[in-house]
């Protein structure tokens, strides 16, 4: 689906931003992008859709060139939700907002009331649709800005630092959202400092450091390294944290929900209750 | 874009960056006001000469390039328009002497944002503060034009944001006739727009916190105190001010 291809890019001051990246990410994964401020993950999601072209390697969208593509022709297949969705409003109504995207992309005006309606109801934004979006709150802004995404139906969703300025419930609404975008088949790759939400959603990470990729793997493996992540200015997730301290007694310390690591207590004093009564 | 990053100022220790402000501001207004006087390819050339090793000697040379290239399709648009102008009005000019002239309207253009992109380049904004404060301007507008300043990169940081997030929304702004490109503009301009009164009133609230205004006479930690280099260079640039002018007035002279 998304192939990089040893690829650096170096901005015009002169900041090589990635370093040699080689990743594939495939149809239908849920991938979170983490590493510490400058390590190159929102340069990663920006070649996503031709944003930014690679100086040396290539990337490749189903198999085709990043090059050769426009990126609006990149952004039917690849939608990104930057950082800031302030960015993304001008218009007067929430539902106009949806609608112009759609519109860019070519779609026809029966099609757009269709996709505009879809959208809205699924990011619960339906009583909101004559409101204007600046006056929209931080969560109903980053669900207007998924919603705009989703409206033209991308095959891969990129979300930078979605988890910024959000409060609890807001999150859990994210999370809920990206887990059902998932679970439609869609590829999701989240970039995010955010380790306790990566560590809920257990995705695949692949963890960024000045520009080049350190590690490549499961949620479980990577988040209970603990010299891994502080070599990325990264903290343990707080679970995993507590848990490692039981490694001396034999605990599975590769754990990083509340549920693992109840089983894993659990198990493991059981364990040690047997090893006394024996 | 890269025309604002001449407005950034980056830091150096070179004697360029040493040098008090109120006199390399000195040194660019003279530079200006040489502009406004000579139409003369030779003088401008001259000019665009001091420049180059101004920029040199302060290691900016590809900052200041940067602005020089950022001021070419301003300086195309200068040329163009008087080019038109003077082609479709009676003027008795011939095509060559039209085309010159164009061309050396252009230049000026571009040489009056070089000598200014020098002095930002290798001014702090506190700099250019003091050197205003220096002149009794009132410090609430000496720190509207240094909030300015400052702000400047920000904003044209904010700028590639926007295009970014509206390109990836499926606007293609380097597609289509010039009305249909002006219509793109919209959805640059509102979130810029709104970006920035929503930072002004951010700051507003912080300068408030910070009580400002608080205090009738402000005073700084850091005073302009000019160096014998200082006095060096302003004796050097009103010297050869003085030759400019005096040698633009010497024909008016012998006429009279």
């Amino acid at each position: 689906m998304i192939r990089f291809d040893n690829v650096t890019y170096v901005y015009p001051t002169g900041v090589k931003a990635l370093n040699g990246i080689s990743v594939e990410i495939g149809r239908g994964e849920l991938v979170a992008l983490m590493g510490e401020n400058g390590a190159g993950k929102t340069t990663f999601i920006k070649h996503l859709n031709g944003l930014l072209k690679p100086t040396t390697g290539s990337v490749y969208v189903n198999g085709k060139d990043t090059r050769t593509l426009s990126v609006a022709q990149l952004s039917r297949i690849v939608g990104i939700m930057f950082q800031n969705t302030d960015d993304m409003f001008f218009l007067p109504t929430v539902e106009e907002e949806v609608a112009f995207s759609l519109r860019n992309l070519g779609f026809s005006e029966e099609v757009v009331q269709r996709r505009v309606d879809w959208a809205l109801k699924f990011m619960e934004l339906e009583k909101y649709r004559k409101r204007s979006p600046f006056l929209l709150s931080g969560g109903e802004k980053k669900r207007l800005a998924l919603a705009i995404i989703l409206a033209w139906n991308p095959q891969v969703i990129a979300m930078d630092e979605p988890t910024v300025g959000q409060d609890n419930a807001q999150k859990e609404k994210l999370k809920e959202m990206i887990k059902q975008l998932n679970l439609q088949g869609r590829s999701v790759i989240i970039s995010t400092h955010d380790v306790e939400f990566v560590a809920e959603l257990r995705p695949r990470v692949i963890l960024m450091s000045r520009g080049r990729i350190v590690a490549d793997g499961r949620a479980e493996a990577i988040l209970t390294d603990g010299e891994l992540l502080s070599s990325c200015s990264i903290l343990m997730p707080q679970v995993a944290a507590t848990v490692s301290r039981l490694a001396d007694l034999g605990f599975n310390t590769k754990v990083i929900s509340v549920e693992d690591a109840i089983r894993s207590i659990v198990d493991g004093l059981r364990r040690l209750e047997h090893t006394r009564g024996a | 874009m890269s025309i604002l990053e001449g407005l950034k100022f980056y830091a150096g220790d070179t004697a360029i960056h040493k040098l008090d402000p109120r006199v390399k501001l000195l040194v660019s207004t003279i530079m200006l006001i040489i502009v406004v006087m000579y139409a003369e390819v030779w003088m401008l050339t001259i000019l665009i000469t001091v420049q180059a090793v101004m920029a040199y000697i302060a290691k900016i040379v590809r900052r200041w390039l940067k602005t020089i290239r950022g001021s070419m399709p301003l300086a195309a648009l200068v040329f163009g328009l008087n080019a038109i102008f003077f082609i479709s009005t009676d003027t008795h000019a011939t095509l060559q002497e039209t085309l010159y002239y164009s061309a050396t309207l252009a230049y000026r253009l571009v040489l009056f944002l070089s000598s200014f992109s020098i002095f930002f380049l290798t001014t702090t904004p506190e700099e250019i503060g003091l050197t205003l404060t220096s002149w009794r301007v009132p410090y609430p507008y000496t720190f509207a034009f240094i909030s300015a300043i400052r702000f400047t990169p920000i904003i044209a940081q904010e700028l590639k944001d926007i295009m970014d997030a509206q390109r990836a929304r499926g606007v293609e702004l380097d597609r289509g006739g010039p009305l249909e490109r002006a219509k793109k503009l919209i959805p640059i301009l509102v979130p810029l727009l709104a970006n920035a009164l929503r930072r002004a009133y951010e700051l507003a609230e912080a300068m408030e916190v910070k009580c400002f205004g608080a205090a009738k006479k402000r005073t700084s930690l850091r005073e302009l105190k000019m160096s014998a280099k200082d006095y060096v260079v302003l004796l050097m640039s009103l010297l050869l001010f003085g030759l400019a002018v005096y040698y633009k007035l010497l024909p008016i002279l012998f006429q009279g």
